[in-house]
């Protein structure tokens, strides 16, 4: 009960606050800036008298139809990404286990290139194939930290997950080979994109999503306890091994979603937990909290971007995130903080 | 070097003249040989030649439009094997490679004795393949409405059968009469104009006014216009995001899928709302067609089987 | 200890020579295999000039070629693997895995395509992996032989390289992008001779070198204060040493592409095999030469008559050994 009361008064902490309200801000800037920007000839004046109701059909159409649509898969994405490589890193107190870097998102890549191939096709790809991949992926990497030794040596645990996405997206390329009909198909996919995503795929893999928040939910206190060590935690009452295996599941079907609406974007579950920790310390539940906000906010920003910078056509999704994020991956390198956490 | 490189070119083409010369017998080989003038000079050919590899759509199309015996062929883009629209009259001929990427190897198993190429191949793959036989290279300008019939017209004569080609193209010329007719007493003319868009998952190119089918909707009285999203010089224009769609839209606009039914990335793009805004697709002027035929496919044969499509897409909406 | 550094020791030699004979018997294989069938006597008698004209064609215009550009990057991409590994005291540090192929990759494609400055794809990929070489260093700091900075910020490098050339590539007419396809995963198909001319010049002049340093460099498996005291100039060999591994890494992936994992399997068969103390750069040369050869035919008969690019064989085959190195419970000699 002591021990409850002190939690509640870390989230509620002063210092916490002004970051949170400062980035539920700058989400609010970012998704203004979704909705008013666009490669299309639709201006952000066209878009603001439409929203007063005084605009062209056009302009309605292209906010209603086609920016709302992406803005609100963008925003579950970014969310889904931001908390599974929070919980993720602090499981395997690792600041670079990032679900894209491990082999996630390529496993999950790697099974919905598989279903092409096999006949379905980009827009009938069931949330279940990715979800899978993601959990295979997801078990391989959580089974390597439990190797002895590996847990601890975190440059070992992403060397050896850039080596498995190396290893899928090599056994991708030989599929693509295989079926050039499927390759523009699977090509386009494994790029990672939230452009012309219809809102069918998110109530598909809404209630996973949801299972995974809930899960989130459950686990921020004993994976606080785990941060002080393992056998603090089982001091406290929790099972270590239960919730390894809980944050298999939730971490699976975070990124297993995600995958599934945006293909998949590497790097940005180590961006979002990069800034989210840069104000929040050390404490799992406070870098929770504010992955909130900054997930869809890093993701929708991208995807902004990857609308403008190459107009009339647009960019894909995957290249901005990894041009955003391997800089954030040299910079926590270079900032040395690597063994702690 | 130079010297060098020749000797043993004689000898090798000697060698595959024998091996084609046991399979034929000698026949008409004393003429003298006839030059053939192509991007890379006059190549001399020798008779009519019996054994053809085409390392290029428009090649094979003319090759078997004059009845020539093609042994080789290149599988179209975003295929595995030639073109549909083809297939019937090719067979089961052997592929010797991509467009973008030939195998040489499967070009000598081939035993060619006339080589008709590309327009555009390098230098360097022209004298790799003139080591093995004669290389007719196109020197044609591409993107002109009469580029397809400049290279059938020198194909046919690297082939000893003008008179054949001249037939196929006069055959040509009175269908495109014959289809234009069609359009003028169906469409009037203030709704003649037209796109040409091949859809592909990352989203549609639009297709340049010069390009092979986009040049006989012209002949056949569509006014082609692509809003200036294609480049100078380009087949087509970048990948067109889904709320730039409204500036491929024309009155009828012709929509060109790699996939083998191009139904089924049409009922994907029927889902978009921006695609079912488009006022050809709200009109029912929106014509699905055949990329490989459409976007890929050059030649005599190739435009009949398109004139065809154009007929069919007229006669049967209406107007 | 010193009778170690002099006398060559017949293990060595003979390892030497078994992978000598290993790598010709690939090269024999793979100049007698494709669609055209040729016997391997008949390969022979092409390659002492004694062949018919379509034989001799077939063997040494088309595949005599393919088969030694293959050998040359895959001698250059060992040796650099094993050099880097020995100034950074670390199996891990290979060109691919901390990020200089990409990187000299993204710059050849700059080339190929034509973007920014007109300079031969060899000359760029040689600034791409030697920006990337000086920009992984200068992250890691001072000290090198400490790891773990380097690798991640290879890895970091790396991904930047790889959206880069995807950018590029989209920038570009679709079809051209299609066309370079192979050569974004390591393909000996798009090779172009006079890269492949320029990496042989590259493979001798560094081979030439390492053998003069190779006392030296032995000195560099003890501690720096081990190493001074039987002479060695450190800082010296240190940039010699890299630059030789930026020039071969370079010059190969122009004529190859980025194939990964040649760099890091090499040298260890080679280590496996020879008696350790010496760095046994020949020996890795000899294994490069014959993974990529072997690679390489793999790739063209597996799905004949479609060649799967050698980059996708050698990462099929490699990463799972990667993983296991990564993954065994005590790696013997990792950081």
């Amino acid at each position: 009960m002591v021990e409850r009361q002190h939690q509640h008064r870390l989230v509620a902490s002063r210092a916490f606050i002004p970051p949170l309200l400062a980035a539920g801000f700058f989400l609010l800037l970012v998704i203004l800036a979704s909705l008013l920007n666009g490669a299309g000839p639709v201006s952000a004046i066209d878009v603001l008298a439409a929203l007063m109701g005084a605009g062209t059909e056009e302009a309605l159409f292209v906010v209603t139809e086609l920016r709302l649509p992406r803005t609100i898969i963008a925003l579950i994405t970014g969310m889904a990404l931001g908390l599974a490589g929070a919980i993720l890193q602090s499981m395997t107190r690792n600041p670079l286990a990032e679900p894209g870097l491990l082999g996630v998102s390529a496993g999950s890549g790697f099974f919905v290139a598989l279903a092409i191939l096999w006949g379905a096709s980009t827009t009938t790809i069931t949330a279940m194939v990715a979800q899978l991949g993601a959990l295979a992926g997801c078990a391989l990497v959580i089974a390597a930290t439990r190797v002895q030794g590996l847990g601890n040596d975190p440059v070992r645990l992403v060397l050896a997950g850039a080596t498995l996405t190396s290893l899928l997206m090599a056994l991708t390329s030989m599929l693509m080979l295989m079926d050039q009909r499927a390759a523009d198909e699977i090509r386009f996919w494994i790029t990672g994109s939230v452009a012309g995503k219809s809102l069918s795929m998110l109530w598909a893999t809404l209630p996973f999503i949801l299972v995974g928040l809930a899960l989130i939910a459950i686990l921020a206190r004993p994976l606080a306890a785990m941060a002080l060590g393992e056998k603090a935690a089982v001091g406290l009452g929790h099972h270590p091994g239960q919730i390894r295996f809980l944050i298999t599941i939730t971490v699976a079907l975070l990124v297993g979603s995600a995958t599934a609406l945006a293909g998949p974007l590497i790097f940005v579950g180590l961006v979002v937990p990069f800034i989210a920790r840069a104000f929040s310390g050390p404490d799992i539940r406070k870098t929770l909290w504010l992955c909130v906000p900054i997930g869809p906010a890093v993701v929708l920003g991208a995807d902004v971007v990857s609308r403008l910078i190459a107009a009339p056509a647009e960019m894909p999704l995957g290249v901005v995130t990894a041009l955003i994020g391997a800089p954030v991956l040299l910079a926590i390198v270079r900032a040395g903080r690597m063994p702690s956490l | 070097m130079k010297r060098c490189a020749k000797a043993p070119k004689k000898n090798l083409r000697n060698s595959i003249t024998a091996l084609v010369l046991s399979v034929i017998g000698p026949g008409t080989l004393q003429a003298d040989p006839r030059s053939v003038d192509t991007a890379y000079g006059p190549v001399p050919v020798y008779s009519q030649p019996e054994r053809v590899v085409t390392l290029y759509e428009g090649a094979l199309d003319t090759t078997l439009a004059v009845q020539a015996n093609a042994v080789g062929a290149v599988i179209t883009r975003g295929g595995s094997d030639v073109a549909d629209y083809i297939k019937a009259r090719a067979g089961d001929i052997p592929i010797v490679g991509a467009p973008a990427e030939t195998n040489i190897e499967a070009v000598i198993a081939a035993r060619p004795d006339l080589i008709l190429a590309a327009p555009r191949t390098s230098e360097q793959q022209y004298q790799l393949l003139s080591r093995i036989a004669p290389v007719i290279v196109s020197d044609a300008p591409l993107f002109q409405p009469d580029s397809w019939e400049q290279q059938t017209r020198l194909f046919a004569k690297a082939l000893g059968r003008e008179d054949a080609a001249e037939q196929v193209i006069a055959r040509v010329e009175s269908r495109i009469a014959e289809v234009a007719d069609l359009v003028q007493a169906r469409i009037p003319e203030a709704q003649r104009d037209a796109s040409l868009v091949r859809w592909m998952p990352q989203g549609p190119l639009v297709m340049s006014a010069g390009l092979f089918s986009a040049s006989i909707l012209q002949a056949v009285g569509f006014q082609i216009d692509n809003n200036n999203l294609v480049k100078e010089g380009r087949p087509h224009s970048e990948p067109l995001s889904l709320e730039n769609l409204s500036r491929m839209d024309q009155t009828w606009v012709f929509l060109a899928t790699l996939n083998e039914d191009g139904d089924k990335a049409l009922t994907a793009a029927r889902q978009s709302p921006a695609f079912s805004r488009l006022n050809a697709v709200e009109n029912d002027r929106l014509i699905t067609v055949n990329g490989q035929l459409w976007t890929s496919a050059s030649g005599p044969l190739a435009v009949l089987a398109i004139l065809d499509q154009i007929e069919t897409a007229i006669t049967a909406r209406q107007l | 200890m010193s009778s170690q550094f002099t006398m060559p020791g017949t293990r060595n030699t003979l390892v030497n020579i078994a992978l000598s004979v290993l790598m010709v018997l690939i090269l024999f294989t793979s100049l007698s295999t494709g669609t055209v069938q040729v016997s391997l006597f008949d390969t022979m008698s092409a390659l002492v000039g004694n062949a018919d004209p379509m034989t001799d064609f077939v063997v040494n215009e088309l595949r005599l070629s393919r088969v030694v550009a293959g050998l040359l990057s895959g001698a250059a991409l060992a040796m650099a693997g094993c050099l880097m590994q020995t100034l950074a005291r670390n199996r891990l540090a290979t060109p691919g895995i901390i990020g200089i192929d990409n990187a000299a990759t993204a710059f050849a494609v700059a080339s190929v395509i034509g973007v920014g400055l007109s300079l031969a794809p060899s000359a760029m990929a040689l600034a791409g992996a030697a920006a990337a070489t000086a920009i992984a260093f200068g992250l890691a700091g001072a000290n090198v032989t400490r790891g773990y900075r380097f690798i991640v910020a290879g890895i970091g490098i790396g991904a930047i390289a790889g959206a880069v050339t995807q950018v590029m590539l989209s920038r570009v007419a679709i079809d051209t992008a299609n066309a370079a396809y192979p050569w974004t995963v390591g393909s000996l198909n798009a090779r172009d001779s006079r890269s492949v001319l320029v990496l042989g010049i590259g493979v001798a002049a560094g081979y030439v070198t390492l053998m003069c340093l190779s006392r030296a460099l032995n000195t560099l498996q003890f501690s720096d204060a081990v190493a001074i005291a039987l002479g060695t100039r450190l800082r010296a060999i240190r940039v010699t040493g890299l630059g030789l591994s930026v020039m071969l890494t370079g010059l190969a992936v122009s004529v190859c592409g980025p194939v990964g994992l040649i760099a890091l399997l090499a040298p260890e068969l080679a280590r496996a095999l020879c008696r350790p103390g010496k760095i046994p750069l020949t020996a890795a040369a000899l294994a490069g030469a014959s993974f990529m050869l072997l690679a390489d035919l793999l790739g063209r008969i597996l799905l004949a008559p479609l060649e799967i690019p050698v980059g996708i064989i050698t990462a099929i085959v490699g990463s799972p050994y990667l993983l296991w190195i990564l993954l065994r419970p005590s790696p013997r000699s990792l950081t």
